[in-house]
């Protein structure tokens, strides 16, 4: 029978089942990784450290808010504008000067599933289906459709180079992952961020997912979960109700809060002795770690949701005086509100609708655009407004994503179909740059054709700026795949 | 860039340059051609005639006509015979558009003549070869060094898997362990502890199988079960907005019955399946068979019809075969062989089918019961394919017939099904007509008693009226109490009136009733000798007296109405002056109400209103093919795919990774031999689960340690994922284990079984077994739903979550802290007989609550706990309290040293190891 033993630099050997049961409140910032890696599951255990909750370099963020539109934005009609579909309107590509568009190499590189070649490329030219109007002092494109978010443009860098390699909505899946959804399930940005970083407060997740979230069609649950970095590290749902925020949110009349105290404190001594026989189960681990976390959340998590707290002034800006706000309002506003309790990553999903999404617009492109932009421009410029009226912004940093853009050709009579080929994205605040687009798309809005961006790139900016980097999160025995990394996008940082 | 890597995708890049000089190109020039005309028929995934055009070898071999290229010679090629129509058939054909264009003809004719020179290319492998298509064949069970460990089969394919790898097995889980384990996976509940205790006191050697064997044999086992068949089989209960169903049926929990039922029974799977597929087809007026069709009533779908068959299609081939056909709706399937024809093709054996709900023993109105099931409602009803999947798009040139893919193997077979009357027309079945023949002759007896009534209290008016008049004769003062007996007894008089109009309305009724059901049953050929035209004129006579006497009695009503009305009319009064008006109106509409059935009357007729809704008198038997070719040992799909959910259940991970796609997007089976050899032993024993069952719990493999502390280091580093099953999963128990769990380890869980749905916001004060609370969308215990309960809308595998709502859950639920004070009190009663009642009391409370004695350094950490907590509850005034917070059904102890006990017994329900199955 093989002995573990815990290696620590300054206190000689230490039998790892006493290590465990003798491990105390205090084992709250540390991460599944380490455990395993001590338990002497890691491979270089010589060298390898488990984050300890510092960041790798400066960061210039404390904070991400994610705001994620499940079924594919069209970039054509967002943030990408092409007059030349405009004038080919009608015609198929090939008769068009640009037909090299559809150069075979990027088709390749950019479609990844088990049956290559079979989705046809939709070759009839679609005219864009709203106008564009500049915007701002940096005078960046943006469409009639988001009105509100034009009006924050001069703060936003717009990515219109984006591809991801998945044709079909598993895409959702790998715009959070970073992987085929053919490949399995992997941790999601988030969760890196959660696994990477120290908490700011005790009291609440780090890790926070509102909204419908992808359905189990395209990655469901996994697009916010840790696979292998341990449930722990999951994103906790929460529903933007004043009322019942967290469902079991506090025990039934009459349990004092001592007794509780006691109760709980009683529960991790005894989970950590049961510990010692399971030292492999992270699940056990996350289990303990769960119900510390559930103390402390069932003060903390009603307060952010009361709204009351805010001025009548800014529950108007985010369109809250209204009673018939969509949910996503009372998200990005509760968002503001963790972000500003310390919370790490707030992942917002928008068209979760238990299919492919709402944003996915094969027919009626136009009615279905201007409806869920209506939903959302409004509170996503108030959320901008908000961090950047209380300073937060500098050290918030705002995503917007969606998993593929559209395609310019049109599908039936009035829709477009999946485009991984080239789509846009942008970001705000958390130091990158203001009023800029990085990127390109062809004139037919194809292909990325310059600065090219895998969806871990975004990935890799956000790990940057919270000052990780990725490589040295990485578990030994738990190879990641360079396109996992992804490249920092450092020409859009400030 | 370091992109090299990430861009390595499917599809090699093949060289594109073309030939120098006029050489026709085959990548370049002449695959595109036959990609976009030929292949959907010619290649890989389609090889019609057994021609294949994919590659240029394989133009070269041809299919069944020969070659369909002779290099150099394109007048002799058959290819080209065939594009251009000189064969006499034109490829592609008609329906496949236009011809090949006189260019596109030009250049392949220039590279068959030019030697019909290309490139090697591989042969794309035919879809039809991938391994879950190919019938299981049952294995030889492998020899294995380790023999020692292998008590069957199922230890010998993992033991070989082990060997292979350098893994050893890790050792046998405690008794405590396994017997817990067992427990939780076979009945879903955990061991009393008196049948703890019985079981580490038994040392035969079959003490386990004796477990196992009561266990399989128990009621709960096929509740158990019956959850986890729910989720493949995408259980719901009725949804929608207030009283209006939008998704499933009413009732429908007796598919949920009948699943629980069939389990316990042993039934083969293979009829279960044929029941849920064709109940209606193979026992058409067995209800308990019909409940069976619940899985195709649960797709009922009030806004279209369309999406109901979509939901009825992508699950039936999900949940039995594996197959992701879904896909197929709007175009060829991207990855698997069936093409969206044969979508449509598998549609049409549901086409016909729709939702009707029947009557039960003892309830005549739906509303309140009933039996939910499916019956083919219009067998001519075509099926159109819908191009690209929209239904504005029909394909009406031709009806597709129904049909299975074709690249699983042989055909439906057929044969449409002739009912009895009793299925089609339920209203005759006897039950029903003997409860409405009583109901009718109940409302007689009613009728008379109020009639006898009325007389009675018209005679006590008159008296009264008659001696107040003579009073007045003899000279008593004529006063209100004269008035008010003449009121009364005007009032009894109409009433006495009324009620004798009821009576023989009532008697009509049930004469009317009576004709109808003699008509009908002659009509049927149920009354030997019957003259069926005279029971028809009977009946038509009889409802139309019942007509009248109905008339007749809706104008005493309305001549007594006008009468109130003119008595409390009051001129100045609107409302009084309304009240007249429509009291006339009612009379005017009695009197032409009347007048038309006096008329009818005197018209013979035959005509009558028939008992019920009759529905077609043959079933297709499209489902009862469909299910047979399922359940045939030929399809290669149903079995690997049940006991691959069976495996899953049992050990945590599944032997195919994606219970549902056994399609080409998924890997081989981690260990096809032993996935094969079970679907092979699951067919040869009937399709029954409990064999299977039987077998799993009693390998060594089951019996492993799930904990790895005294476990070779090697088989970490060579298995960390546990991927060939060198120790047990720990599993997180599911939601409705971990809620029935709080129950039973209290003795509080009703073990009633079966019955209506119960409300989900019963849940927490209900003790029942959670399989029984409605699950629909958005009806739905929340408990139950934190837990990771079953989606609604599918459910193939439950995910095991760990998060802090968990926690919150069971610490916070009042369930919960009920539980814990009648468990503590129960178990104080049996310590207070100890010396040590504190430690008795721990004791007890682990064994209770988590299957197992405590630790050395468990038992003092509770009698710390006990003291400190009973010390701090001493002083209540000194202690916060949370605002709100719901209300417990069981009071806390007012002595501190048992609250303190409580508290402890809620601490082990929220003890890892009370939500784990080790």
């Amino acid at each position: 029978m093989p002995t573990y033993r815990l290696q620590t630099s300054g206190c000689g050997r230490i039998p790892r089942r006493s290590f465990l049961a003798d491990l105390g409140m205090g084992f709250t910032g540390l991460a599944l990784g380490a455990m395993l890696h001590r338990d002497g599951f890691a491979h270089d255990a010589s060298t390898w450290l488990p984050p300890d909750g510092r960041p790798h370099l400066a960061p210039k963020a404390k904070s991400v808010i994610w705001l994620f539109m499940i079924g594919g934005v069209s970039h054509l009609e967002s943030f990408d504008p092409k007059p030349m579909l405009n004038r080919y309107a009608g015609k198929s590509i090939a008769e068009t000067p640009f037909r090299n568009v559809l150069d075979k190499k990027y088709l390749e590189e950019n479609v990844r599933t088990a049956a290559p070649d079979l989705r046809k490329i939709l070759s009839k030219i679609y005219p864009m289906q709203v106008g564009y109007s500049k915007r701002g002092e940096s005078g960046i494109e943006v469409s009639d459709w988001w009105p509100h978010v034009g009006g924050c443009v001069d703060d936003l860098a717009v990515i219109r180079s984006m591809w991801t390699n998945d044709i079909d909505h598993g895409a959702q899946l790998q715009f959070h992952t970073g992987r085929n959804k053919l490949d399995g399930f992997f941790p999601t940005i988030g969760s890196w961020v959660h696994y990477g970083l120290g908490t700011l407060n005790e009291n609440l997740p780090q890790f926070v997912v509102m909204g419908n979230p992808v359905a189990d069609c395209c990655g469901g649950q996994e697009s916010h979960r840790a696979n292998y970095l341990g449930p722990q590290h999951d994103g906790v749902g929460l529903v933007a109700d004043p009322t019942n925020p967290l469902a079991y949110g506090r025990p039934p009349q009459g349990v004092f809060r001592e007794e509780q105290q006691a109760e709980f404190d009683l529960l991790e001594r005894l989970n950590r002795l049961a510990l010692a026989e399971y030292p492999d189960d992270p699940k056990a681990l996350a289990r303990i770690k769960s119900y510390e976390l559930a103390f402390r959340m069932q003060r903390a998590i009603p307060e952010v949701f009361e709204f009351q707290q805010e001025t009548a002034a800014t529950q108007k800006l985010y369109g809250l005086d209204d009673e018939k706000a969509p949910p996503f309002a009372k998200h990005c506003l509760a968002a503001r509100r963790l972000v500003e309790r310390g919370v790490r990553f707030v992942q917002v999903y928008h068209g979760g609708n238990g299919n492919a999404g709402g944003w996915d617009a094969h027919g009626n492109l136009r009615g279905n655009h201007a409806a869920n932009c209506a939903q959302v421009d409004k509170p996503i410029a108030a959320l901008i407004h908000d961090l950047m009226q209380r300073g937060m912004l500098d050290e918030t940093l705002v995503v917007w994503a969606t998993e593929f853009g559209r395609s310019p050709g049109t599908e039936g009579l009035d829709g477009r179909d999946h485009h991984p080929f080239g789509f846009s994205v942008w970001m705000a605040g958390g130091g990158v740059k203001r009023g800029v687009v990085h990127g390109a798309t062809d004139e037919l809005g194809f292909q990325a054709v310059e600065n090219r961006h895998y969806v871990t790139d975004i990935h890799a900016t956000v790990l940057h700026q919270l000052g990780l980097d990725s490589r040295r999160l990485e578990i030994p025995g738990r190879k990641r795949l360079e396109m996992e990394h992804g490249q920092v996008i450092r020409e859009i940082l400030a | 860039m370091n992109r090299v890597l990430v861009l390595v995708v499917a599809g090699a890049l093949l060289p594109r340059i073309a030939v120098a000089g006029d050489a026709v190109d085959f990548v370049a020039q002449i695959k595109p051609i036959l990609s976009a005309r030929c292949y959907a028929c010619h290649s890989a995934l389609r090889q019609q005639s057994g021609l294949r055009l994919d590659t240029a070898a394989m133009l070269i071999i041809g299919g069944d006509s020969g070659a369909a290229v002779e290099p150099g010679k394109s007048a002799d090629s058959l290819v080209v015979q065939y594009i251009t129509g000189e064969a006499g058939v034109r490829m592609p054909p008609e329906d496949e558009g236009a011809p090949l264009s006189d260019a596109q003809i030009a250049i392949i004719k220039k590279w068959i003549d030019e030697g019909a020179r290309a490139p090697d290319e591989p042969t794309p492998p035919d879809p039809r070869d991938h391994w879950a298509y190919q019938p299981p064949v049952r294995a030889d069970v492998p020899t294995v060094e380790n023999a020692a460990w292998v008590r069957h089969p199922v230890d010998a394919f993992l033991a070989a898997d082990h060997e292979s790898r350098g893994l050893a097995p890790a050792r046998a889980a405690d008794k405590a362990v396994l017997l817990r384990r067992v427990y939780f996976d076979l009945v879903g509940l955990p061991p009393t502890r008196d049948e703890l205790a019985a079981f580490l006191a038994d040392e035969s050697p079959d003490a386990y199988e004796k477990v196992v064997d009561r266990l399989l044999a128990s009621p709960q086992y096929g509740e158990r079960w019956a959850r986890h068949w729910m989720d493949v089989w995408r259980y719901s209960d009725w949804s929608g907005y207030k009283e209006e169903i939008r998704d499933s049926a009413r009732h429908i929990w007796r598919w949920r019955d009948w699943i629980v039922e069939s389990l316990n029974a042993d039934k083969g799977y293979d009829r279960m399946l044929e029941e849920m597929l064709a109940g209606d087809e193979i026992a058409p007026i067995d209800p308990n068979t019909l409940r069976a069709t619940g899985f195709l009533v649960r797709n009922w779908h009030k806004f279209n019809r369309n999406t109901w068959l979509e939901g009825t299609i992508e699950h039936t081939a999900k949940a039995f075969l594996g197959v992701t056909m879904n896909c197929c709706r709007c175009h060829d399937h991207k990855y698997d062989p069936i093409s969206q024809s044969e979508y449509f093709q598998f549609r049409a054996i549901f086409e016909p089918h729709d939702v009707r709900t029947d009557r039960v023993p003892g309830e005549a109105d739906p509303l309140k019961d009933g039996l939910p099931r499916v019956c083919d409602m219009k067998p001519e009803a075509p099926t159109f394919l819908l191009e690209r999947g929209n239904e504005l798009r029909p394909d009406k040139s031709q009806s597709l017939p129904p049909g299975v893919p074709k690249a699983f193997g042989s055909e439906l077979k057929i044969a449409p099904i002739e009912l009895p009357i009793a299925a089609y027309y339920p209203a005759m079945q006897e039950f029903a007509i003997q409860e409405d023949l009583a109901k009718a002759a109940l409302q007689i007896t009613n009728a008379e008693a109020a009639l006898t009534k009325a007389q009675a209290d018209a005679e006590a008016a008159q008296k009264k009226h008659a001696d107040l008049t003579s009073g007045v004769a003899n000279g008593a003062e004529d006063g209100p109490a004269r008035e008010s007996a003449v009121k009364t007894l005007d009032a009894a008089v109409v009433a006495a009136e009324l009620a004798s109009k009821q009576l023989e309305t009532a008697r009509g009724a049930h004469a009317s009733l009576t004709a109808r059901i003699a008509a009908e049953k002659a009509k049927f050929g149920l009354s030997l000798g019957a003259d069926v035209e005279k029971l028809a004129s009977a009946a038509g006579k009889a409802q139309r007296q019942l007509t009248l006497l109905q008339a007749q009695e809706m104008q005493i009503v309305a001549t007594q109405e006008l009468s109130r009305a003119n008595t409390a009319l009051k001129t100045e009064d609107a409302v009084t002056r309304d009240a007249v008006t429509a009291a006339e109106k009612k009379v005017a509409d009695a009197a032409t109400a009347l007048a038309a059935a006096h008329a009818a009357l005197a018209v013979p007729t035959g005509e009558y209103q028939p008992l019920g809704v009759e529905s077609p008198r043959t079933s297709t038997g499209r489902r009862l093919a469909l299910a047979r070719w399922i359940t045939d040992r030929k399809n290669p799909l149903a079995a690997r795919v049940a006991v691959n959910h069976i495996w899953l259940r049992h050990f945590g991970s599944p032997l195919v990774d994606n219970t549902f796609d056994f399609g080409l997007r998924s890997p081989q089976s981690r260990n096809q031999p032993l996935l094969d050899w079970l679907a092979i032993e699951l067919m040869d024993h009937g399709w029954q689960m409990k064999h299977i069952h039987r077998l799993l719990v009693t390998s060594s493999a089951y019996r492993m340690k799930s904990a790895t502390s005294d476990t070779l280091a090697g088989n970490i580093e060579i298995d960390r994922d546990n991927k060939f099953l060198w120790r047990m999963n720990p599993r997180r128990m599911e939601a409705e284990a971990v809620r029935d769990a709080l129950f039973y380890t209290a003795g509080n869980l009703d073990l009633t079984r079966g019955g209506p749905d119960l409300a989900c916001d019963l849940a927490p004060k209900t003790p029942r077994r959670s399989l029984y609370f409605r699950h629909a969308y958005e009806k739905q215990a929340k408990f139950l739903e934190l837990f990771d309960g079953a989606s609604v809308n599918e459910c193939y595998r439950r995910s095991e979550s760990v998060v802090p709502q968990q926690a919150l859950a069971l610490a916070n639920n009042d369930t919960s802290r009920d539980q814990s004070r009648v468990v503590a009190r129960k178990l104080s009663e049996l310590a207070s007989k100890d010396s040590e009642p504190d430690q008795a009391f721990v004791q007890l409370a682990f064994e209770q609550i988590l299957g197992r004695k405590p630790s050395a350094a468990e038992v003092g950490e509770c009698g710390t706990f006990l003291l400190s907590q009973a010390e701090l509850l001493q002083k209540p005034d000194q202690l916060t309290t949370f605002a709100g917070g719901a209300k417990t059904s069981v009071e806390a102890s007012s002595d501190p040293v048992q609250r303190a006990r409580e508290d402890l017994t809620l601490v082990l329900f929220n003890h890892n190891d009370f939500v784990t199955i080790r």
